[in-house]
């Protein structure tokens, strides 16, 4: 009934009939709404979107030191400002940052230095990046139109005529999102936004942050600033400064970024998307200590926050204060958060705490909760490394085997278990686990070190020194790697 | 995601199948009984108008009968209700009651029962207004600054504006560039209506620009006329929001200061009178409804918030208070005050669920489901494992994930080569130094024993020998099937290669049982190609720069025995002297000595005389054999030449060394071309052209050294693999 109705009020605009009566009011009334639902059926906060294709990280225009101060670019984490944690302590990303305690779209992306570096990034499954990011995510997204309508678009754009709507401020806002989030036509959307702000005289804030976002998926982050900047000055809007705060990460100006979150902040005090930005930026940077001290400003404003209390969390977990992160993901736990990852974390610091009896319900619970091979094959890792700790060798090698059944690239697993088979004395087998494991993953450096003392005490000399460089790429204060380096360079010099 | 979940302390359902809304709701004393506390009405798109009285329920008695005092059906679906005091001569509180195309005004009254039942309530109808637009909402208020009266506003469907002076109907307005109803909101300080139109603004509009605009009625003959008259309606401010808005309430702290409260799709808004942004909150949830009430603290508002994810949230100001959890998703929240208890949070879903209650730290509904537990039988368990355990000890044995050889294999693969060359030559380059290059023909014969799977096979000769083929992708095989493919091998380059022997790899899944899509599994065979590939007979040469004296403990044998293939039609029926042209042009020869067990390779070139000694050696081996002689030993006497291999090494280390360098030099140059593109691409992307400013000469530059670079490295790299073959027989034939 209402399809039909709808159906009609399309027709009707798309021939443009004017009609004397109230006719045409009405189904443009209809018609919006229809736009409007369509939206939201498909909407995201575009703060949270965040897809950095190759291209985008390695072309752009932008970036104008390639070797930056330490501590004002996010490209090279500083590994000591800030007292940040070991890689010894905390497990690094592929891009040399902690790990966090809270997926972000941000998080995932490792932000390589070189273009040869970025293609010589192992890709397995979970870290293969879309080239550029007007492919991929944004494309499948922007299929909702056909989905939705078996008869085709809603809306032609084609036929659509900009320069009528825009002149329209009643429908030209709904419009707009509807290009914008349910077509995802930025070209499209940004003629529109253009013709609309010319319209509205350039006084409404609204359409420069709108023409900011379509920059800003166009990649041209330089005219999203000003825009948003621009913005700013007709009304200070939350939404703007986390816009514009966006544009100088991506620009990779961390520090310009925090200056204008607080900024922000002077306009809107204590409010917790600006505070869990300023977080962010500082668990981006290393500078773990700062990051908490935000993340408890959040907590302070809104003490539901899940993101502040995982990162919080996560962070006493690996300051060796499990207990203390115990009571956090307690809380979360009480406040509903139902899922593996969090029963994991619970059995990590059960166990830990040395609350034995509680760990292998924990886990067994986030063996119950998985939704993906990925997390069931981190839930049999940990409890590998509860099984080593409780000397359980024969249990350890078994669920080091079935984290890699079920993830198969696995790097952590692959080098527990070498060490395992090591143990075992099959020093053949255990060579092949750590080259693997060294080749999934470079970043991390315990394969590279164990494969150099492995190689040395079997009298290769030669891979033992490559893996002890490689090691040492990954982790140049790790004392033990020194040693054997130095060693190793002792016998070379003596030949 | 709360702690805590929000205490009931009276709740009812409402019908079945009844649908209600944000207007449905309202909390007063609407039956004047002067004693403070609060009923509450409930009205719903079904036309059911309630009533309630909540009180605790005393156990023992009906506890819901009892808090309810009406229930009428008013045949036509209630958008809203109002309590205010809308009829003229009289203070009392009437209920208003508005629907699609009617506003009634009831009037509600209670009488002290003289039986055991309880007391009567009665509605009455005081007046009703019918419409000729449909109605969307209304507010109420003293319009004008009249005092101890209420009017009526009701915003139609269709954007107008229509007042009521209680019994009478004022006037209605169209508000100007309206498409969809938003909320609408009186102001009684300021005299204003408030409401956020389809252009995603806030819109104040003054009672008294509304009242001397020019009138709906006469609207399209008005709007010529607006031009001149100056009587065009106009709002006092506006304020952009950016987003539709769920509801707008007023909240007064005291007579001179209050607040305008927006509730945004996304955000939570506070506004001061002239429009100003008092402060505002993102959510990051989907809100439903929300209450704005007066704070206990100076200056500060709280606001109750209600989520669709079940939440109730209070805030003080943006400070998130407490969060409760609630039963359903509320369409309407208000604050009342009841007998027994103040304050008590009203909810209404849109299902119908009413709920009065308080926050209290009751823990919140979500409790982790129980794992299923099972009664421990120890003795089960343990036998259980112990089998468990049998079986993974098996499977370790039989498979693991690096594989083990296998003793037989699935597939079996036999390379032989032909004993001829190739009629025609099937090489690439026809000749090299003038010489024709030959090619020989090699047969692979691939017999399954069980059934593979898509076996691959590869072949690998050392360079610059070549193969015709070197992938062949072949059908699955069933048990026992046998296939042949031939390929032919030959020299593609201007240096001999280190060694004649090839691989090949045949790459095949065998399936299982448990995994029918196969295990791969990799099989493997070698094969040897003739010296006649490389190099034909020539005469010997007496004298060359670089000897090898191999000696041997047998008398010398005839060479044109050893090498048949070589033997020169010439007057030398002893075999004493052989010599190997080889086709990149140096030659080798071998003496044998007639007197001693000597043998003797003599070149021009060290690293040649490798393949030939490696040769000889072999054929020998094979010579002697032949005859059943098993004590033949050759060995080498003299000094190792270590200068000369020396020299090669260093040679080839020089080699490389360039070949890094030019690697470095290739990937700066690649960083400085890909900086060049990109000052170029913004250039390009400025709106106002600048000039390049030799930009593209500098990149023409820059694409030129890349080229010649690139040029430059492959000629380093091409002779390197030349010559780390020719440090690898030195170095193999001094081990030897």
């Amino acid at each position: 009934m209402s399809q039909s109705v709808l159906k009609l009020s399309q027709n009707d605009l798309s021939r443009e009939r004017k009609e004397s009566d109230s006719a045409l009011p009405i189904s443009e009334a209809a018609w919006s709404l229809k736009t409007r639902a369509l939206t939201e059926m498909v909407y995201i906060d575009e703060v949270d979107v965040d897809h950095e294709g190759i291209a985008e990280m390695m072309l752009d225009e932008s970036s104008i030191a390639q070797v930056a101060r330490p501590g004002t670019s996010l490209r090279l984490p500083g590994t000591s400002q800030g007292g940040g944690p070991s890689p010894a302590v905390r497990p690094m990303t592929q891009s040399g940052r902690p790990i966090t305690g809270f997926v972000r779209p941000s998080t995932q992306s490792g932000r390589p230095g070189t273009m040869e570096q970025a293609i010589k990034t192992p890709r397995t499954a979970h870290t293969a990046r879309p080239v550029t990011s007007s492919s991929g995510r944004f494309v499948r997204l922007g299929t909702a139109s056909m989905l939705t309508n078996l008869d085709g678009p809603f809306i032609n754009l084609s036929r659509l005529n900009l320069t009528k709507y825009a002149q329209k401020p009643n429908m030209s806002k709904t419009l707009f999102e509807y290009i914008f989030h349910h077509e995802n036509d930025v070209k499209n959307a940004l003629d529109f936004a253009a013709l609309a702000t010319e319209h509205a005289q350039f006084k409404d804030w609204w359409w420069k942050v709108q023409l900011g976002k379509c920059y800003y998926r166009l990649g041209l982050h330089r005219e999203a600033e000003k825009q948003f900047r621009s913005a700013l000055n007709h009304q200070e809007m939350v939404d703007t400064y986390l816009y514009l705060a966006k544009v100088y990460q991506r620009l990779d100006q961390p520090i310009t970024a925090l200056n204008l979150f607080k900024q922000g902040l002077d306009h809107f005090p204590g409010e917790a998307t600006l505070l869990t930005g300023i977080a962010r930026i500082h668990e981006e940077m290393n500078n773990i200590t700062s990051a908490t001290e935000y993340y408890k400003d959040v907590l302070k404003q809104d003490n539901t926050h899940v993101e502040a209390i995982a990162c919080i969390g996560s962070n006493h977990f690996y300051t060796d204060q499990s207990e203390i992160a115990l009571r956090f993901y307690r809380r979360l736990l009480q406040m509903g958060v139902y899922n593996c990852q969090l029963y994991n974390n619970l059995g990590l610091c059960c166990f830990y705490a040395q609350q034995y009896d509680m760990t292998l319900s924990s886990f067994e619970r986030a063996l119950a909760l998985v939704s993906s091979d990925e997390e069931q094959a981190d839930v049999w890792y940990n409890l590998g490394h509860v099984a080593v700790g409780i000397g359980d060798l024969t249990l350890a090698y078994q669920c080091f085997k079935l984290a890699l059944a079920f993830n198969n690239d696995h790097a952590e697993a692959y080098n527990n278990l070498a060490v395992l088979e090591l143990r075992k004395g099959r020093i053949e087998q255990s060579k092949a686990f750590l080259q693997t494991a060294a080749s999934l993953a470079p970043h991390i450096y315990e394969p590279h070190y164990n494969l150099a003392t492995l190689a040395e005490k079997i009298g290769d000399l030669q891979s033992s020194y490559a893996a002890a460089q490689k090691a040492e790429d990954a982790f140049p204060e790790h004392v033990d790697t020194q040693q054997i380096l130095k060693s190793l360079r002792q016998h070379f010099a003596e030949l | 995601m709360s702690l805590f979940k929000a205490r009931d302390w009276w709740a009812t359902v409402l019908g079945e199948g009844e649908e209600f809304d944000q207007g449905c709701l309202c909390v007063g004393d609407v039956d004047n009984s002067g004693t403070g506390f609060d009923k509450v009405v409930v009205g719903s798109y079904m036309g059911m108008l309630r009533i309630f009285s909540p009180h605790l329920s005393k156990p023992g008695e009906p506890s819901e009968a009892d808090a309810q005092l009406l229930e009428v059906h008013l045949r036509d679906p209630i958008i809203q209700v109002e309590l205010g005091k809308f009829v003229s001569c009289s203070e009392l509180l009437h209920l208003a009651v508005l629907h699609p195309r009617k506003v009634s005004v009831y009037a509600v009254s209670g009488m002290a029962g003289n039986v055991e039942h309880g007391d009567q309530y009665q509605l009455r109808l005081v007046y009703e207004h019918n419409l000729q637009r449909t109605a969307c909402n209304m507010t109420y208020g003293s319009f004008g600054g009249v005092t101890g009266h209420h009017f009526i506003c009701i915003q139609s469907m269709d954007g107008m504006l229509m007042f009521f002076e209680q019994e009478t109907y004022a006037f209605g307005r169209f508000l100007p560039g309206f498409l969809l109803p938003g909320p609408l909101c009186y102001c009684a300080h300021t005299d204003t209506f408030l409401t956020v139109s389809s252009a995603r603004q806030v819109e104040s509009y003054r009672y008294e620009t509304l009242a001397v605009a020019t009138d709906a009625d006469t609207r399209h003959e008005g709007e010529q006329q607006s031009k001149s008259s100056g009587k065009r309606l106009q709002a006092d401010w506006t304020l952009i929001l950016g987003e539709g808005a769920l509801d707008i309430y007023i909240l007064s702290f005291s007579s001179s200061s209050h607040s305008i409260f927006v509730l945004g799709e996304r955000s939570l808004y506070c506004l001061k009178d002239s429009g100003q942004i008092r402060f505002m909150k993102k959510l990051e949830y989907n809100p439903s409804c929300f209450f704005p009430y007066a704070a206990v603290g100076e200056g500060t508002s709280n606001v109750l918030m209600a989520n669709h994810n079940n939440m109730l949230l209070v805030y003080e100001d943006i400070t998130l208070k407490w969060a409760a959890q609630l039963a359903c998703v509320p369409v309407a929240v208000r604050v009342a005050n009841f007998q027994e208890l103040k304050g008590l949070v009203v909810t209404l879903s849109s299902e119908g669920h009413l709920q009065c209650s308080y926050m209290g730290t009751d823990p919140s509904f979500f409790t982790a489901p129980k794992v299923e537990a099972r009664e421990v039988n120890y003795e089960e368990v343990d036998a259980e494992m112990r089998s468990l355990q049998k079986i993974i000890r098996e499977t370790t044995r039989t498979q693991d994930i690096l594989p083990r050889a296998d003793i037989e294999d699935d597939l079996i693969i036999t390379a032989s080569v032909s004993t001829d060359l190739d009629a025609v030559s099937q090489a690439l380059l026809p000749e090299i130094n003038g010489t024709a290059v030959p090619s020989v023909t090699v047969q692979i014969k691939v017999k399954s024993r069980n059934a593979v799977q898509s076996p691959k096979i590869t072949v690998c000769v050392q360079p610059p020998l070549a193969v015709s083929q070197d992938q062949f992708v072949l059908d699955s095989l069933g048990a026992g099937a046998q296939t042949v493919v031939t390929l032919s091998a030959f020299l593609d380059g201007l240096y001999p290669p280190a060694d004649l022997t090839g691989d090949v790899a045949a790459y095949y899944s065998s399936p299982t049982e448990l995994n029918p899509a196969g295990v791969p599994r990799v099989t493997q065979c070698k094969f040897s190609l003739p010296l006649r590939l490389l190099c034909s007979p020539t005469a010997p040469l007496k004298s060359a720069k670089y000897k090898i004296t191999v000696d041997t403990n047998k008398p010398p044998v005839n060479l044109n025995q050893v090498f048949p293939e070589f033997a020169v039609k010439s007057d030398d029926k002893e075999g004493g002297a052989l010599a190997f042209r080889f086709i990149t042009g140096s030659s080798v020869s071998v003496l044998a000595s007639k007197s001693s067990q000597r043998y003797r390779i003599q070149s021009e070139n060290f690293e040649d005389m490798w393949l030939i000694a490696k040769e000889l050696v072999q054929r020998f081996d094979g010579h002697f054999a032949k005859q059943g002689v098993n004590d033949f030993r050759n060995s080498f006497a003299g000094p190792i030449p270590l200068a000369e291999y020396f020299e090669i090494v260093d040679h080839h280390f020089e080699l490389r060394v360039n070949a890094e360098k030019y690697q470095d030099l290739l990937s700066e140059r690649a960083v400085q071309f890909r900086a060049i593109q990109r000052r170029l691409l913004t250039r390009f992307k400025d709106k106002t052209p600048a000039p390049l400013q030799n930009l593209d000469t500098l990149m023409e530059g820059t694409y030129r050294q890349v080229i010649a670079l690139a040029d430059r490295g492959r000629r380093t790299l091409q002779p390197a693999p030349g010559c780390c073959l020719s440090v690898q027989p030195p170095t193999w034939s001094s081990c030897w």
